[in-house]
């Protein structure tokens, strides 16, 4: 992804210098969530007329976190749910801002949050592809060059003008990932999208990916599945509301993450 | 700048909503056009009959008038929910969310520029002909698109925090549309409001637009200026309001 308009690309020489492609100092995220939600103009006066002062509860969904990620590292985050491991993930991805602390991201970055971002049914495969590969940052060319191989890595060829609301959800993620995979980024975020398709083509992604691990890529995965992070994760960080619990070679964190759950019953 | 960086996908993003907007229905394109022609028919038949109007060529006129007023009523009425309507590209990817905005009027701003297409030949068929001051039509109907565009992004960014902006807007661009000069003649209005009335661009734009095509005359340098600031001014407002708001949305939609 160009990510340089956000400001977000590291410009210190240091981090090149020890090849880090992520690093997060300090970061803080909390949300407002209201007691009542106002969504309308109208409910916003009669809440004014009512004097009552908008109310909301703060949650704190990233508190003070910090760590870095190499270059051509696989790095995992771990934790129960709603201990910030999705908004984390956003945060990188530049689609929320962070309230304090810092983000940098050194090299073209590609978020795969959810499959299909913005894929519109009413257009055929073919205009999907190049739609959804000028999301992930492609040009017409990059998608014109790849278009074959997007094509049959998918396995959709017979079906290219078909419109996509006529695709299945099998189908519909094939075409997804074929297309988000030609983008050749230098980093990628994964949250849990590895579970897709039928087992055969499950078991392609599962090669892809790790043909892009081998090729030196980095990759940041957020996962629940433990058998997925140990086979493919270098280090990882364990999270709890919102907090660093723990950060460093799989095993360890794994140990750690158990005997965590075991004391929370 | 965002908008050169991600020309690519302004692109392809008006060209897919053009595609959708045009292919859902059989006659396409025709119905767009089909519109404006229906609507100016019923006025020409309420305001030549009852009222009695008498104006010069007044189907002409008010033709112009419908079609420049459906440019700013269909672009901020179709990008009002261009980021709610996106969700998805706003909560889980990054791109920046003007991207969003501009695409959609980009693609009223094109259905605009075939409407007046279509009105050339009606221009000739109807008596009032072609001009060389036709030439300085892109230049009014660029400082439009300004103006369109500033006001997009404004309803736009609000239409995240307030759901029920739509039917405001709707009750909004209705009274917009019988203060501004469509259905009758400038000359109707009293001279003691004139000064107020003249104040609204919009009059101002579908004056001009009026001269070049109907009147055959260039319009004021003063009119243009009046015109070319307030779209810059919306313009940068726009923008500012938006990049505000901006920083939440992931949140809020």
């Amino acid at each position: 992804m160009r990510l340089s308009t956000l400001g977000r690309m590291g410009s210190a020489k240091e981090d090149e210098i020890n090849g880090n492609a992520i690093v997060v100092d300090g970061l803080c995220k909390s949300f407002r969530i209201p007691r009542e939600k106002k969504l309308t103009v109208y409910e916003n006066l009669i809440g004014l007329l009512r004097g009552g002062a908008c109310s909301y509860e703060v949650l704190l969904a990233l508190q003070d976190v910090s760590f870095s990620v190499k270059h051509g590292e696989t790095f995992g985050v771990i934790g129960p749910n709603g201990c910030g491991k999705s908004t984390l993930l956003k945060v990188l991805a530049g689609v929320l801002y962070p309230d304090r602390g810092k983000v940098k991201i050194n090299g073209k970055i590609a978020p795969f949050l959810e499959l299909g971002v913005g894929f519109q049914p009413e257009l055929s495969a073919k205009d999907n592809v190049y739609l959804y590969g000028a999301i992930m940052g492609l040009t017409h060319k990059d998608v014109e060059k790849r278009y074959d191989e997007i094509m049959a890595f998918s396995e959709l060829k017979r079906f290219e003008n078909m419109k996509l609301r006529n695709f299945s959800s099998g189908m519909y993620v094939r075409l997804a990932f074929a297309t988000a995979i030609q983008t050749n980024p230098d980093i990628i975020l994964v949250d849990e999208v590895l579970s897709v398709g039928d087992e055969s083509f499950q078991k392609k992604c599962g090669e892809k990916i790790e043909e892009i691990r081998k090729a030196g890529k980095t990759i940041l995965l957020v996962s629940h599945s433990l058998g997925t992070v140990r086979s493919l994760c270098d280090r990882c960080l364990l999270m709890k509301s919102g907090k660093k619990v723990a950060l460093g070679e799989t095993e360890d964190v794994l140990a750690e993450y158990k005997r965590m759950r075991k004391e929370s019953g | 700048m965002w908008f050169l960086e991600y020309r690519e996908l302004i692109k392809i993003l008006t060209i897919s909503d053009l595609k959708v907007k045009y292919q859902s229905s059989v006659l396409g394109f025709a119905w767009s056009m089909l519109n404006p022609l229906l609507l100016m028919l019923v006025l020409y038949f309420v305001f030549s009959n009852v009222f009695k109007a008498t104006q010069d060529n007044f189907a002409l006129f008010m033709l112009i008038g419908i079609i420049s007023w459906r440019f700013i009523a269909n672009g901020t009425s179709s990008s009002i929910s261009s980021i709610v309507g996106k969700s998805s590209l706003v909560t889980k990817i990054y791109i920046p969310r003007k991207v969003l905005v501009l695409s959609t009027v980009l693609s009223a701003f094109i259905s605009s520029l075939l409407e007046f297409l279509v009105l050339a030949p009606l221009l000739i068929i109807l008596g009032a002909g072609l001009s060389p001051y036709i030439l300085l039509f892109p230049f009014i109907h660029i400082v439009y698109f300004f103006i369109v565009y500033g006001i997009s992004l404004i309803l736009a960014s609000l239409y995240v925090y307030y759901r029920d902006l739509t039917q405001i807007w709707d009750v909004l661009m209705q009274i917009g549309f019988f203060l501004s000069p469509i259905v009758y003649p400038l000359s109707t209005v009293p001279p003691e409001y004139l000064k107020y009335y003249m104040l609204n661009p919009m009059t101002v734009t579908i004056q001009m637009y009026r001269d070049v095509l109907l009147y055959h005359q260039t319009p004021s340098a003063w009119d243009f200026l009046f015109t070319l600031t307030t779209g810059i001014a919306i313009m940068i407002i726009g923008s500012a309001i938006f990049g505000k708001l901006e920083r939440r949305f992931a949140e809020e939609i």
